[in-house]
């Protein structure tokens, strides 16, 4: 049952009985999109033909960076000699995200689809769908789901008997949160640790296995189906803000709201609007006090920045953050930001891959400075410091964005919640916190 | 659970590992799947398996070594029969995770990373989000994630598996 202001397209299925299954993914559309593509349809679907719609529609990436999708896949070069790769990122472990694990358990299908038509588009034959360590069940589910099309003719060499060939095979990661970034990906999936590739060359021309290569979040894959289904000028319209982020997007909303849980709205509606109609409010007696927009790595939002925030891309980054992964950590007043910086703080000490010095000192650093602050043994100069250098811990210095994900994360609450800090400073000082 | 010494796959993994060879072009990517199916059959890594891997695949030891130190969910020491893990970040703080790790080192008396005498329960905190927040907190215990936990609900399980086993 869809939600006040829900518009479920990806979602369409999501909460029927046995949705992970094909029999109900074929009977509410699923696979129509790919028989248009390789048989009714099939001189309108090139692989430009793809690649223009998906442009048409002004998807963007759904992993966080909001990348459009078709321009992406245009840069992959066709015919290079090399064999074309289409991987799919559902390695998920964003603080605050969980969509893609819906998708991935309930909703297998479509992500299946979604790259099918990608590999028509980038002319790759071989797939490969990268799922975090942690998210068994949603492995179970995938497999069964790729055996189910192998079974029917949508995947292995000759799919709907078009004379193409698609493979799909899962991958598991093993417990890293820096799996999620795409080149880290790529080199765990290559069988090594996942350390973070300097780019470029960027994965579209030297990916995996060094050649050429998609990279692309579950979300965006689930969508592409229902943009060749229905047209991309049509997917963009289903967006009523800026222009430029099209579609629906699905939001996982968690913290103190009444009901958390995945929804998918139309790009551009009001946050505020969002948070008090689809998740249910603040729960009673309790005042909205910030929000996480879109996963820990984006900029926390104060109450005021929450009252004029629409969902997309354009309107997040004209507040100073970002709409990100779309995972909400709603915080009601009773909410103590010191220490859930603390929370955040270890997860990116602990997470850093640990190759680029900034990364590495720098995380540790902060996450030493708020325990310090916690602990009651901190001085003053610990917040300038900690302020100060994580100036210099992303910006370029490193091989990848974490260090930069890590600042935007936690920088912002301290300064937007400096008083709670100090008062943290003060009761050390006179010996409460110790 | 599968002999550790001179480990070598079982009917079941030696199945999977034969498909898995035809799935990727370069035999290095096998090597993450193979440490899955060992750690499956073994419910770890036994240092007999880091030799077995390492020839199966085609890689050096010190890769699989590196790759098994990498990552957090390979563990090359033996853990309890049941892994428990609980989820510390953002959200499940939001939602009480601290009163579900006071459950369990009371109720079990261990400390995180450490396993109960009777080899039952290793507990973990969990520093990774599990992508649980809608339904939070959650513990994970092997590979199974339950959701919307709380304290009583937690000791309630921990009781009947100590039974089940
Ligand atoms: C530290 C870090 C973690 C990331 N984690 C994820 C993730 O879990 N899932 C994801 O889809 N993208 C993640 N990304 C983004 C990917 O690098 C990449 O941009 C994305 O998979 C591209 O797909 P899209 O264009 O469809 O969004 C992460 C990026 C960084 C820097
Ligand atoms: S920025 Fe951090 S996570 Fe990224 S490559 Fe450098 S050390 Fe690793």
């Amino acid at each position: 049952m869809a939600a006040p202001l829900e518009k479920r397209i990806i979602l369409a299925d999501y909460g029927k009985p046995d949705s992970h299954t094909l029999s109900v993914y074929e009977a509410g559309g699923g696979y129509t999109a790919l028989k248009k593509a390789l048989v009714s349809e099939k001189d309108k679907w090139t692989p430009d033909g793809i690649i223009n719609e998906v442009k048409a529609s002004n998807l963007r990436g759904r992993g966080g960076a909001g990348f459009p999708t078709g321009l992406k896949w245009s840069f992959v070069p066709r015919n290079t000699g090399k064999p074309t790769y289409v991987v799919c990122n559902a390695d998920e472990s964003e603080p605050g995200t969980f969509k893609d694990r819906v998708i991935l358990e309930d909703l297998p299908h479509s992500i299946i689809e979604g790259m099918i038509l990608a590999g028509l588009a980038l002319e790759s034959r071989q797939g490969y769908i990268y799922l975090r360590g942690e998210f068994y069940k949603g492995w179970q589910r995938v497999d069964a789901a790729i055996q189910e099309a192998y079974a029917k003719g949508y995947l292995g060499e000759n799919v709907l008997g078009s004379g193409k060939t698609f493979h799909l095979a899962t991958y598991r990661g093993a417990g890293a949160y820096i799996c999620g970034e795409e080149t880290a990906l790529l080199e765990s999936l290559e069988g090594r640790r996942g350390h973070p590739r300097l780019k470029p060359p960027f994965p579209a021309v030297k990916g995996l296995y060094g050649s050429p290569t998609t990279v692309n979040n579950v979300e965006t894959f689930a969508a592409i189906p229902h943009i060749i289904n229905n047209g991309g000028e049509w997917f963009k319209k289903l967006g009523i803000g800026n222009e430029k982020s099209g579609g629906t997007k699905l939001f996982s909303v968690s913290g103190h709201v009444m009901k958390p849980g995945v929804y998918e709205v139309p790009m551009g509606i009001s946050l505020i609007d969002f948070i008090n109609e689809t998740a249910g409010g603040i729960r009673p007696g309790k005042e909205l006090k910030a929000v996480i927009p879109g996963g820990s790595s984006t900029p926390v939002m104060t109450r005021q920045e929450v009252m004029r925030a629409k969902l997309d891309y354009e309107s997040m980054a004209e507040l100073g953050t970002f709409l990100g992964s779309g995972g909400m950590i709603v915080l009601d007043s009773s909410t103590d930001m010191v220490q859930l910086t603390k929370r955040l703080a270890d997860f990116y000490a602990h997470e850093s891959c640990g190759q680029c010095t900034p990364c590495r000192e720098g995380s540790k650093w902060i996450a030493d400075i708020i325990d310090r602050l916690i602990d009651g043994h901190a001085v003053e100069d610990d917040l300038k410091t900690l302020l100060s250098f994580t100036k210099n811990m992303g910006n370029g210095t490193t091989i990848c964005p974490f260090a930069d994900a890590n600042v935007m994360g936690v920088v912002p609450i301290v300064e937007k919640f400096y008083d709670e800090f100090l008062h943290y400073l003060e009761k050390g000082k006179s010996g409460e916190g110790k | 659970m599968r002999a550790v010494e001179n480990y070598t796959f079982s009917a079941k993994a030696e199945e999977r590992f034969k498909k898995l060879e035809t799935q990727f072009p370069e035999r290095e990517s096998l090597v993450l799947w193979a440490l899955h199916l060992v750690q499956e059959d073994a419910g770890y890594i036994p240092p007999s398996a880091i030799s077995y891997v390492a020839e199966r695949v085609g890689v050096s030891r010190s890769h699989v070594q590196g790759v098994i130190s990498f990552y957090a969910m390979f563990h090359d020491k033996p853990m309890g029969k049941f892994h428990l893990q609980v989820c510390v970040n953002a959200s499940c703080w939001l939602a009480g995770s601290d009163e579900l790790e006071k459950t369990i080192e009371n109720h079990l008396q261990i400390r995180p990373g450490e396993t109960t005498s009777d080899g039952l329960f290793t507990y973990n905190r969990q520093g990774e989000c599990l992508a649980s927040c809608g339904t939070a907190p959650v513990v994970q215990i092997n590979a199974d994630y339950h959701e919307s936990m709380t304290p009583q609900k937690l000791e309630t399980l921990i009781e009947q598996l100590k039974r089940d086993s």
